[in-house]
This record gives structure tokens, sequence and C-alpha cells, in this order.
């Protein structure tokens, strides 16, 4: 993937560039701000943009900004925000119009360097990467309202797979079980949670989010 | 006793003039008396000594007013053209040198009115121009004026100042003195007249009233008569003046009337001081004894060496004194209060140092009133700031946290994964993937301490977005409803933010409630919005309102900023928690 990234502090953004290059991704371009990188993306044949939410210069919602523009104008490319903290009003923000190659991650997860390479994969071919902890948040906020109480244990971890942005494959990897097992809990919890099966695993973490969100 | 002497000294005086004046001008009627002489002798006597009388009473009421002194000089000068009646030519020349001199006293105390001084040069003018033109331009006319010449004159003694008779040169200076100059005086004098009733206050023409009314009239009336050249005109003209010029000292008696009336003023703001709760504003009540409705009164805060209104908030005395006067008010040799109003009032010292005696006990309560509220105010400020400085403290902290450690722990977190990635030896792939375990537990604990500090996303995003937050990461079902047309400052968003966390709190960890419902809207108070928040959960109850130094320290945050917080919470009935947060 060629990933261009903007982040106002230049250890993490270096961090990151490091992490992403040696991770097999190739790094076009390293921004201190996200005016600098729209500028450049016209020219810069992108495929995912790793964003900080907070840069200059207001330090508030610059990246998720940036990532509503570079939706607009180059809807093909994929957009990673990363953030200090993730809050669910944010990701219904930022997932207004879809999910497909949006991702908003908790910055602490570039550490988990397995999981933040395949998510920036998963967002660079159209697929959707939500940090583990907004939907564990919105996964129990369910809980406790009883909605989920016809799901087994395992159904959960597959829907909690799933609102993550998992794909089917991937979800089989991480429970280690068949694919064949992991599509079969798909269709048992859409048909308990009474949601339409989308053709699209990006999709699907819409109507999940959706779901879950309330 | 010194002063009642004096009194009837001067009307003493004043009735043996006029008496004196009355009886040379009756015997010879024939005789050209002056003013005496006209068709009323005793009007012309009772015009006289009420101009003397009214001079005395004037003069009584303020001894160190010039304008009694004034308009008596007036009453006695009046008299003095009587002499014109007598048969020899010395007294005879004195009365008729002296005959118009009264006009100029009269005009004198008509601008010197009420406060007894002319003060603006275009009166000052009129004035030194009538008094030369009834001295020493009479004077010089009679030098070329037979007695002969002088009308109603045909029996009269020579005229002792008498140079050359010389009736051309004569009639000349008349028209000069009397329609030259004297026009231009009266009519200078109207346009003045007219230009002090314009810029004049309320109560300032109250006592002008009477006053420039019948002086105008009687002005009026003169200029026409000056103007009127057949005899007979003059003559009637002549008694008109006379007759509107009665009407003058009575018009200055009932000016000072006016003044003196309000005395009663003090008595009934006696009666209204006993319905005065402490602490109202006495503003409209010393107002009306003074009779000027714009009076304020500014209370002295000694320990902080200013002035303030009745509600504490600093009061400016006015800069200029032109068009405002300032009354100081001691209780006891101390300065309490100052009350600032119109001139005019400070003409009647007797009334406000009457109104300030019986409204004293009254100003006094209500300054340490002012006083109390002025250090509520400042203690308000003050708490007010600290909060504010508690905010601001803990959100640099924060923003340190987050610019500082964090991202330097995450750097290094990195450089451990990468080392974790790429070391050779399994045994130093171990060691760096524990620590970057142990880091990311560090990294966790660090951004919960961030968030304690001070919730940047309520910074960053607002109330909807953080409490959001707040309501998903919450172990029992939140509902969520906030409209708020725009975000409200910072200060109020945060001690909202701070209620319902605390709420919420609460609610899970002492009243076992299963469900919360926050709502945060905004209510129109009297003159400006206020921020409402209403948190209520379906727990046990029974909260002790005064219990728990949470909500303790919500209290005065909110107070800080005018806010309020119920908490009700009967036992079983689970428990409300409401702030009402005014908006700036």
């Amino acid at each position: 993937m060629r990933v261009a990234i903007a982040d106002d502090a230049v250890l993490l953004r270096e961090g990151i560039a490091r992490l992403l290059a040696e991770g097999g991704h190739e790094v076009v371009g390293t921004y201190g701000d996200a005016d600098a990188l729209l500028a450049d993306l016209e020219t810069t044949g992108v495929d995912v943009c790793v964003l900080d939410i907070k840069m200059p210069p207001t330090f508030t919602d610059e990246g998720l900004r940036a990532a509503a523009a570079i939706r607009a104008r180059w809807p093909w490319v994929g957009v990673l925000v990363l953030s200090q903290y993730v809050e669910p009003g944010l990701a219904v923000r930022l997932l207004a119009d879809g999910a497909d190659g949006l991702g908003y991650l908790l910055k602490d997860r570039v550490v988990d360097v397995e999981e933040f390479l395949d998510a920036v994969r998963r967002i660079g071919s159209g697929g959707c990467a939500l940090d583990p902890t907004l939907v564990s948040q919105l996964l129990s906020r369910r809980q406790t309202e009883n909605t989920l109480e016809r799901l087994t244990p395992r159904e959960r971890l597959v829907l909690e797979a799933m609102a993550q942005g998992l794909s089917n494959p991937a979800i089989a990897a991480r429970l280690q079980v068949s694919l064949r097992a992991v599509e079969k809990h798909v269709t048992n919890i859409f048909d308990k949670l009474d949601l339409i099966v989308g053709p699209d695993a990006d999709r699907r973490v819409l109507a999940v989010l959706r779901f879950l969100h309330g | 006793m010194d002063r009642r002497v004096r009194v009837v000294a001067l009307l003493l005086v004043a009735a043996a003039v006029g008496l004196g004046s009355l009886g040379l001008a009756l015997p010879g009627s024939d005789a050209p008396g002056g003013l005496m002489a006209a068709e009323h002798p005793t009007m012309a006597l009772l015009i006289g000594w009420s101009f003397a009388g009214a001079g005395v009473v004037a003069w009584a009421l303020r001894p160190d007013n010039r304008f009694g002194l004034l308009l008596y000089a007036t009453g006695l000068t009046w008299f003095s053209s009587a002499l014109m009646a007598t048969d020899s030519s010395v007294p005879f020349t004195v009365g008729l040198l002296t005959a118009p001199w009264w006009l100029g006293v009269f005009l004198h105390a008509l601008h010197a009115f009420p406060g007894g001084q002319v003060k603006r040069p275009w009166p000052r003018m009129l004035v030194a121009l009538l008094y030369v033109d009834v001295t020493l331009v009479q004077g010089l006319r009679l030098l070329f004026t037979s007695s002969a010449d002088v009308p109603g004159c045909s029996g009269c003694p020579p005229n002792a100042l008498l140079l050359s008779d010389q009736p051309d040169v004569a009639v000349t200076i008349l028209v000069v003195q009397q329609g030259v100059i004297g026009t231009l005086v009266i009519g200078g004098t109207l346009a003045v007249l007219a230009r002090r009733w314009r810029v004049a206050s309320a109560p300032q023409r109250r006592v002008l009233a009477p006053v420039l009314a019948t002086g105008a009239v009687c002005l009026a009336v003169q200029a026409v008569g000056l103007a009127a050249q057949p005899a007979s005109v003059r003559q009637s003209v002549g008694w008109l003046g006379a007759a509107s010029f009665a009407a003058v000292p009575a018009s200055f008696l009932l000016g000072l009337l006016r003044q003196r009336l309000d005395r009663s003023a003090v008595g009934r703001l006696v009666v209204d001081l006993g319905t005065v709760r402490d602490g109202d504003p006495l503003d409209g009540l010393l107002g009306r004894a003074l009779n000027d409705p714009s009076l304020r009164v500014a209370y002295w805060r000694p320990e902080t060496e200013e002035y303030v209104d009745a509600a504490g908030r600093p009061f400016p005395l006015p800069a200029s004194y032109a068009d405002r006067a300032v009354t100081v008010v001691e209780r006891e040799g101390r300065k309490i209060a100052v009350l600032v109003h119109d001139p005019v009032v400070a003409e009647d010292p007797a009334l406000v140092s009457g109104t300030v005696a019986a409204a004293g006990l009254a100003l006094e309560n209500t300054r340490l009133q002012a006083e109390v509220r002025a250090r509520l105010e400042e203690l308000r400020a003050s708490r007010r700031r600290l909060v504010e400085a508690g905010d601001r403290e803990r959100r640099r902290l924060e923003r340190n946290l987050h610019d500082g450690a964090q991202q330097r722990l995450l750097a290094v977190s990195m450089l451990l994964s990468r080392l974790e990635r790429t070391g050779g030896d399994p045994s130093i792939s171990g060691m760096a993937a524990e620590a970057t375990a142990e880091l990311g537990r560090a990294l966790a604990e660090l951004r919960e301490l961030a968030r304690g500090l001070h919730p940047a996303v309520l910074t960053d995003h607002g109330l909807a977005v953080a409490l959001e937050g707040m309501a998903a990461r919450a172990p029992i079902p939140v509902e969520l409803v906030v409209e708020l047309p725009h975000r409200p400052t910072p200060e109020v968003e945060v001690a909202a933010y701070y209620v319902i966390s605390e709420a919420l709190t609460n609610a899970i960890k002492h009243a076992a409630a299963s469900r919360v419902t926050v709502h945060v809207g905004t209510v129109e108070d009297a003159n400006h919005g206020a921020l409402l928040v209403d948190v209520v959960d379906d727990g046990v109850g029974g909260v002790d309102p005064g219990r728990g130094s949470g909500l303790q320290g919500l209290r005065d945050r909110l107070a800080a900023l005018d806010g309020r917080l119920d908490v009700t919470g009967p036992p079983g009935m689970g428990t409300t928690v409401r702030a009402v947060i005014p908006c700036g």
C-alpha cells in the first residue's frame, strides 16, 4: 500500500512511517498538518492516509475534517484516523456516509504491529477498521439493554470482530475456527438481530454498527 | 437674635422710605412724582414694599444669598423718584437722577435669581450695561435737560445739573438711553431667560417658572412702552407695566416658596423611610424629597476607598461637575455616602441637610448592605477565578501529558515493537514484547489519568460527543438527550460535564440504579439563558443532600458561576439531580 501520514508530533509520525515501511508498505509522504497532505494528494498516488485527529491549527478535529474532504474528492483513497481517545460520537461522524475504506483507532494500537498493519491493508482495499475499545463499549451498552442475550458467547465474539471490520477469513483466523463455522455464526447473528445481510464486508460493518449504536 | 433684629430694621427702613415717599408724592398731586405720581400712588407704594418685603423674607431664608438684598434694594430704589415731588432743586434733581436706578437693580436681581450671583458672561454684560445706562447716561442726559422739558413737569424746581439747555442733545441722548441701550438690554435679557428656561432641569424649572413668566411679561410691556411714542399710549402702557411689575415680587416669593414647600417632603421622607426594607435603593425616595428625579446615592467603602451603589457595584462619580453636584453625607464624622444631584438642589442647603439628617440611619444601613454585597461579589468573583484557575491548570497538565509523556512513551513503545520484530534473539524479542505490553498498560493508565484531569474530548468536541462517550463507558444503560442550539462557554460546559459525571457515578455506586436518563437543554431566564441539566435515576433514592464531598464540590463550582444544584431523592423513588447554570 502507498501510505501518506499526517501528524504534528514528529516522533510519532516518523515511528509510524518506520513501522509501515518495515511492514512492507510504501510511505509516500509525511506531513505536519492536514492541509499539507491534502495539497499533495492530487499528484501523489496514495492508497491510505493515516491522520492524527488533532493537528494544527485548532488541535480539535482537523483529522475528521480532512477525512471528510478526502472522502468527497478522492473516494478511492482509504483514511485511517488515529486519536488519543476513541469516542462513539466521533465514530458516528466519521462513518456517516459509509464505512468502506475508513478506520478509527486509538493511537496506542500502532504498537500491536501486526494488527495495525492489517488494519492499514484492510482500509486500503476498501475495508474498515474500528478500535476494539469502541466496539466493546458499544457491545456492552447493548448487552446492558438485554438485546444481545439471544446470542451465544461465541456469536458475541464474532459480532465484535465484525464490528471491528474483520472479514470472515480474518475472524476465522482470530477465533481459530473454520471459515464455514464463521459463516454459520454470521448468519445466525443476523437472523437473531433481524439484520439484513449485505453483500460486502463494509456494508455489514455499517449495519452492525448502526444496530449497536442504536 | 441678631438676624431677627436686622430683619426688623430692614422692614422698618422700607416702611419709612415708602411712607415718606407717599407723603412727598400725595400733597402736590400736580407735581411730577415719577412713578409715585402715577394714577395709583398706593399701588406704587405696594409694589415698592412688596419688593422690599420679599427681599427681606428671601434674605431671612438664605442670609448667605445676595438675592434677597438685591430684591430689597430694588424696593428701596423704587421709591427714589418720589423726591421729584419736592419743591427744592437739589432733592428734585436727585429724584430725577435716580428715578431709573431701580430698573438696573431689578434686572440684576432677575439675572441673579435664585442663587444671588450672575455668573455667565452675557447676563453680566447686560446687567453692567443697564447700570451704566441708568446712572451715567441718565446723568449725561440731565446735563442738557431743563426741568421744564421733563414730562409732566410744569412747576418743577430747576434741574441742578443743567449745564446748558439743549433739547436736541437731550432727545438724542434719550434715544440712545432708552431706544438703543434699553431695547438692547431688554431683548438680550429675554434671550437669556429663554435660554435659561431651555437648559433648565425639571427642579430648576419648578423654581424659575413663576419668575420667568412674570419677568418676561413685565419686560415685554416695558419694551412696548419704550417703543410707543405718543405720551398717552406711554402712560397707559406705563400703568400696565406697573401692574405686571407688581406681580414680580409675588412670583419671586412663589418661586422661593416652592423650594420652601419642599421641606414638607422631609416629613414625607421620614414616613416613607419607615416602609423601606433594608438594602432597598434610597435614590428614588431622596430624589423625591429633594425634588430631583435624577438624584443618585453613592455609598462610600472605606476599606477599598471607592464608591458603590446599593447593590455593591462600583459607582464612578461624575467626571465633570458642570451639570452634576455632589453632596457628602457624614454620620458621626465619617463619610458614609455622597448624593449626586442637580446643582439646583444645593441652592437650598437647609432642605438638603434636613433630608440627609432624616435619611442618615437608612443611608448608613444601606451602606452596610452595599458593603456586604460588594464583598460577596468580590468573593464570588474570586471563587470563580479560583475554579477557572484550577480548570486551566488541570487542562494544562492534561495537555502536557498528551504532548509530552504520552507521546514519548508511545514512541518508545513503537521502538520496542520494532525491536521485537527485528531482533533475531528470541529472548530479546520476548523481553521486548513483555516491555511493550507493560508500556501499553502504563499508557492506558496514563490515558485514564489524563481524562480524569481534564476531559479533552469535551474541549475539542463539546458536550454531546463527550457525554456520548461517558454514556458508552457506563456499565448501565444511559439515555442521553442533548438539546443545545450552540456550544456554551467552556466553564459552563465543564461544570455541566462534572455534574453529570458525578451524578452518574453516584447512581451506579450508591443508588444501585439500573437505568439513568440525562437531559441537557437550555432555558430562557429573565435576562439571559441558562443551561439546564437533569440526571434522573431509578435507584434507591434517600440521598442526603449534605453528604458527600463530590456534591459539595459541584455546588461550589456551580455557585462560582451563579448556578444552582438541586438534589432530590425520596427513599425508594430514585434520585434527581438538577443543575441550572447561567450562560454568560
